[in-house]
């Protein structure tokens, strides 16, 4: 009887992301606002669920810095609040998924720092939607230089990594591979703790399986069109479907063609294998296509996402599904607004738009 | 003497049959119910769980979940009609 009462709350919370993901801004939403002017945008933001933080934040900011701040903060809140009815079993694992958003925020901060950019300003970029809450880091972003930054995190669970890699990252000026190594870590973590036969575990561990090899592809085909030489080894994530030596013998692979065969033969999604038949016919590895490649991957991702949250609608699936389509409803919102305040064509915007 | 028993006897059986007729039914009555009654929750605790997440996140919905929760209701009410038929 325990079992069926149970299921009771995976039931209740998953299909409450259900309806919230249906709540998001459509595709002809976006496709509408590109056709906008900014203040047009602007007010159409205002009236929908971002309302609330935009009066909170009106006295602080203007214009498009208002706008982004408040999809910052609204997605913080967002992510705080898919925590707090979380039944056990999905809080553990969603929880550790967002810690993810505490790698960004540190790394936000120490580029800050290295910039000498205000503390106002770097508070503007950051979602505190993981284990580092918005006091933690408050207190972290007065801190005066990398170093005092780097004390303040000592109790962090990456702190080791940090503590190793950014002597490093400080003296060359580059945080890309601080960045990597941070990740790296994180996935390796998670992807422990997964597997420590937790109940729902296995619907997880598939999910960062593809979302690893989602990061992999996309660093795989960044590579290749940069025509980056020497050891890329340490560029790729363990821990996905492909091996690091499978990705590291892919990127090796002399003519564009014979890349573009092994790495087919090697897929068994099919959706991705005509993906990148598509490309090849198109324009092959130019740096152009490029960002559609990763734009194509990521949507790939997310219909694969959809497909497996309707599968398995009592899982973390849909909740996972819903957390990343409302990471890219502010990354889109973003880029409107941003492309638009450049003065961009509606083409270019679209090019940057994951919909 | 031998004869007599199996009289009694075949008298008493007949008593036991119908008693027996009459408790198989009482006993069958109360399976179609109790087989029903616990289906019909078993369905509800899902569906009911699910609409109240829908309707948490979408008041519009209240209506649509509210039929959709009452259905598996119908499952006892032919669990009770199968009870009277048997008994009746």
């Amino acid at each position: 009887m325990s079992a069926i009462v149970g299921s009771a709350p995976y039931l209740y919370v998953c299909t409450r992301f259900r309806v919230r993901r249906m709540k998001l801004i459509p595709q002809e939403e976006y496709l509408r606002m590109l056709q906008m002017s900014l203040p047009e945008i602007i007010r159409l933001i205002q009236e929908t669920e971002y309302k609330r933080e935009i009066d909170e934040l009106s006295h602080s900011f203007r214009g498009i810095d208002l706008i982004e701040v408040a999809l910052s903060w609204n997605l913080a809140k967002t992510y705080q609040k898919v925590l707090e009815i979380m039944p056990e079993g999905l809080r553990e694992m969603t929880e550790s998924y967002l810690r993810r958003w505490d790698i960004q925020n540190v790394l936000a901060i120490l580029r800050g720092k290295a910039q000498g950019l205000p503390p106002g300003k770097i508070k503007e970029v950051l979602i505190p939607a993981g284990e580092l809450d918005r006091d933690y880091l408050d207190k972290i972003i007065t801190c005066a230089e990398p170093g005092k930054v780097l004390e303040s995190l000592k109790r962090w669970r990456l702190y080791p990594v940090l503590a190793r890699e950014l002597p490093r990252a400080t003296e060359s000026g580059s945080f890309s591979f601080l960045e990597n190594e941070l990740y790296k870590q994180f996935y390796h973590d998670i992807l422990d703790e997964t597997g420590a036969g937790i109940k729902g575990g296995k619907e997880f561990l598939e999910f960062l399986r593809l979302e690893i090899d989602i990061r992999n592809l996309q660093i795989l085909f960044r590579l290749r069109v940069n025509g980056a030489k020497g050891e890329v080894v340490t560029f790729f994530i363990p821990g996905g479907t492909f091996t690091v030596e499978e990705l590291v013998r892919l990127h090796e692979t002399s003519s564009t063609d014979a890349f573009f065969d092994s790495l087919t033969a090697q897929l068994k999604n099919r959706e991705l294998i005509s993906l990148l038949g598509r490309f090849r016919q198109k324009n092959g590895l130019v740096p152009g296509a490029l960002h559609e490649i990763e734009n194509a991957l990521t949507l790939m991702q997310y219909s694969r996402l959809e497909m497996m949250a309707r599968y398995h609608s009592f899982s973390i699936w849909p909740i996972l599904a819903y957390i990343e389509r409302k990471k890219q409803e502010i990354t889109n919102l973003r880029a409107i607004t941003r492309g638009k305040q450049a003065g961009l064509s509606t083409e270019q915007i679209r090019n940057y738009l994951v919909m | 003497m031998v004869d007599a028993v199996t009289a009694t006897q075949v008298v008493m059986s007949v008593e036991a049959v119908e008693a027996s007729q009459l408790g198989m039914k009482a006993l069958a009555a109360s399976i179609a119910i109790v087989g029903t009654g616990l289906a019909s929750a078993w369905a509800e605790l899902s569906i009911g769980s699910a609409a109240v997440g829908a309707v948490a996140e979408n008041k519009d919905l209240f209506g649509s979940v509210l039929v959709l929760t009452i259905i598996p209701e119908t499952i006892v009410i032919f669990g009770l009609v199968v009870g009277l038929l048997l008994i009746l």
